[in-house]
């Protein structure tokens, strides 16, 4: 394997200590309640932060229970490697999960796990975006996963969407991702890491691990990935309650993003009261 | 006055039959949507039936399209045509520069023929130009012929800001020599 | 993915968008009909098991190589399955060097994500010691000639490779001492064989205007905005599924495409199986897989 030599890699074979421990339990506690005490389909609690990178064209930050991720959008910017022109801009994402969020400590390098990831939010944001209004130029989206605790995946799609929308980077509408863990007859929305799919715990049945993300306003579906096995009739309804996952946590990014456009843009009065324009605000 | 509705990407804001669409919005299914998150602002013009649309965000971020003023700083001047990176698109400063190329024919509208580059701009001027085309993968394509365009600021060699004496000479307040620039004459813009 | 391929005219992507509407595409298929397909297994020589599949204009050859090595930690008891795909010059000039990587990864991850389940095939098979050695079994896949639709060819080839995949018996004594041994069987014919039963194939749906198509020719695939591709077992239980593309889909389509990649993957397993065995109990003599 390559490794970076500009940075003092751990040895290779280390391993945590929980490793050695006992498997943590994924099934739910008795009573139908879930280990942290939701129901089945209950979101946890949302926090959503603008401009936290000042760098940045655009920044996001988002918290779902414990899981943190951190986006920085930067752009539009001059494509930089050689390339054909293009009339559509480029949106380019790259998703990382710092060494220290999960359990295992990760490498540096990206793995195949977070290139999958990458791909994903990017596919995920493309339809959202107005390509075509910045051409031959392209617009980057860094993504740090801080903590997984869980549906990082949505999570990453939902804080992209809305670092891209602090940037001002024109959009169709914004995406907000959520996952659903199926276990047998149970259907957990926004899983926990304990709750989440993990093919070497499982057993027959149906199992798996669904993460949509979804244009709320448009009623589209920009991304969905399914991990296990899961019957037709299964799969549909995971998919289904994906869906009103997300528009369960939608409007809790449209009062972010209206609350910190209200406080970071200037608002209309001052800007008519320079323009000679016979400025008229409307209210529908 | 009441507050400006604020909104966000994907937000349906009136029908296409109250309103036309204007800048930060777009149209689908007979409904304008905004596509910024920002300040929803309706506008009447003059000899248009409908009154505009439009969401207005200042951090809005340009990049160069055909027919903006960029400004731009010479990076190298050669025989054929005159590198610089545009820093400025209209009145929005870039954070990062984009690559623009004037070509020797662009330089200015008349005897286009006896343009000597060496002549027009040096490493370092300054010059508010207008996109021609979006250029190839590299380069956005510029040019200067039009009396508002053209250096607007230069040292001297002696490194003294120069004074525009002519459409084509500048001088040093320092020596009070002349060397040759494309001079533009520039012009108070209205706000 | 394919935009590398080619360019489409307007005219052209109106008259297959058409053609998809009116259920008749341009090479004369329905939208749920898949293109002719070939397969040949053990064409390689120096391999546990290798296969090699042609889907129209699409060819791939996959290469399966049985080595030893340790488990992973968390999986004592489980081998393991590596995926590489290779994306050659040989399919198109853009490949060249690092070109194809892009494509390569979109393709081992989606086998990936097939195989990322513990029904799919019985990995404790694979165990030789447990926590101490285990079959390691590396799937080469080599794309050979890219003509639309290479999830499904691959996976369909990555399937019958594994089919033709035989597997040395090794036995495992211990000494006094309790130091374990592995032993190799000496008989070549004594081997062991994989159970791919469960093995999923990829079923990719191409959204091509209101409709849905299979099997989308490279002409169609640069139709298509949005792609669907689900992993489809021989019972019809849905393993693995990925939206891919620049575009976006409206749930009832979704519903609908995986209704009919369910129903086209099940017909498309239990023919494959069928040629497998049928070619497996022919014993016509190989003469180079090129022939």
């Amino acid at each position: 394997m390559p490794g970076d030599s500009r940075r003092i890699a751990g040895p290779q074979d280390s391993r945590a200590p929980h490793w050695f421990g006992r498997q943590q339990e994924t099934h739910q506690e008795a009573g139908g309640t879930r280990q942290d005490g939701r129901g089945d389909h209950d979101l946890r609690p949302v926090y959503l932060h603008t401009g936290v990178v000042s760098q940045a064209t655009g920044s996001a930050y988002m918290e779902m229970g414990q899981t943190k991720v951190i986006a920085a959008v930067y752009g539009p910017r001059e494509i930089s490697r050689r390339e054909e022109f293009t009339m559509k801009g480029r949106l380019c994402c790259e998703l990382k999960f710092a060494t220290f969020s999960c359990r295992q400590r990760r490498q540096h390098i990206q793995d195949n796990q977070e290139r999958d990831g990458s791909l994903i939010v990017l596919q995920a944001l493309e339809p959202a975006v107005c390509l075509d209004k910045f051409p031959k130029s392209q617009v980057d989206v860094y993504i740090t996963v801080l903590q997984d605790d869980g549906s990082a995946l949505a999570a990453a799609i939902t804080c992209a969407a809305l670092g891209l929308a602090d940037a001002g980077v024109m959009m169709y509408d914004v995406v907000v991702g959520c996952s659903v863990r199926q276990c047998g007859e149970d259907q957990w929305l926004d899983p926990s890491v304990r709750e989440e799919f993990r093919p070497e715990v499982e057993s027959a049945g149906d199992h798996g691990m669904v993460t949509v993300g979804l244009l709320p306003s448009l009623n589209q579906v920009s991304a969905l990935v399914l991990d296990g096995h899961l019957q037709q009739q299964t799969a549909v309804q995971a998919v289904k309650t994906c869906i009103s996952g997300c528009q369960g946590i939608y409007p809790i990014l449209k009062d972010c993003l209206v609350s910190s456009t209200r406080r970071n843009v200037p608002s209309l009065e001052q800007k008519s009261g320079q323009t000679s324009t016979d400025g008229q605000n409307g209210q529908t | 006055m009441a507050a400006p509705r604020v909104c966000v990407p994907g937000e349906r804001l009136v029908s296409t039959a109250d309103c036309e669409s204007g800048r930060g919005t777009y149209v689908h299914h007979g409904y304008i949507y905004s596509c910024l998150a920002g300040y929803m602002h309706k506008r009447n013009l003059d000899g248009k039936e409908l009154p505009i649309v439009e969401v207005i965000r200042q951090k809005e971020d340009a990049v160069p399209r055909i027919g903006s003023i960029v400004t731009g700083k010479v990076t190298s001047v050669s025989g054929r045509m005159c590198k610089c990176a545009i820093t400025c698109v209209e009145r929005t400063t870039l954070r990062e520069p984009f690559r623009g190329l004037i070509r020797k024919e662009d330089v200015r509208a008349t005897e286009k023929d006896r343009v000597e580059m060496y002549k027009c701009f040096r490493p370092g001027d300054i010059v508010l130009a207008r996109v021609l085309s979006l250029g190839d993968a590299n380069c956005y394509l510029l040019s200067t012929a039009e009396n508002e365009l053209g250096v607007v600021l230069a040292l001297s060699e002696a490194g003294a800001q120069m004074v525009p004496v002519s459409w084509s000479d500048m001088q040093c307040p320092k020596t009070g020599s002349k060397e040759f620039r494309k001079v533009a004459k520039v012009q108070l813009q209205q706000e | 993915m394919s935009s590398t391929l080619g360019v489409l005219s307007d005219a052209e992507r109106l008259f297959i968008v058409h053609g998809v509407q009116d259920d008749l595409r341009s090479d004369g298929r329905a939208c749920e009909d898949y293109r002719h397909v070939e397969v040949e297994t053990d064409v390689v020589s120096n391999t546990s098991g290798s296969a090699r599949l042609r889907l129209g204009n699409t060819d791939i050859l996959v290469g399966v190589k049985a080595e030893m090595g340790e488990p992973d930690p968390g999986r004592p008891k489980e081998g393991k399955l590596e995926f590489f795909v290779d994306c050659s010059a040989n399919a198109s000039p853009e490949f060249e060097g690092r070109g194809g990587e892009e494509l390569a990864i979109e393709v081992s991850n989606a086998l990936q994500r097939i195989f990322n389940s513990k029904s799919t095939l019985d990995l404790t098979a694979l165990c030789i010691i447990p926590g101490g050695q285990c079959w390691v079994l590396f799937v080469d896949v080599l794309v050979l000639e890219c003509g639309g639709n290479l999830f499904d060819a691959v996976s369909l080839a990555v399937k019958a490779a594994l089919y033709n995949t035989r597997i040395p018996t090794v036995i495992v004594t211990a000494d006094d001492e309790g130091q374990q041994e592995i032993e190799l069987s000496d008989d070549p014919y004594d081997v062991k064989r994989l159970d791919v039963d469960n093995v999923p194939l990829i079923v990719t749906l191409s959204k091509i205007g209101h409709r849905h198509v299979v099997d989308a020719s490279w002409e169609e695939e640069l139709c298509s905005l949005a792609r669907l591709t689900v992993g489809v077992t021989q019972k019809g239980t849905i393993a693995g599924l990925n939206k891919e593309g620049s575009g976006s889909l409206d749930p009832e389509s979704i519903y609908e495409m995986i209704e009919s990649g369910k129903k086209v993957g099940v017909v498309l397993n239990s023919r494959l199986k069928e040629a497998l065995e049928k070619e497996e109990n022919s014993k016509r003599e190989k003469v180079g897989f090129l022939g």
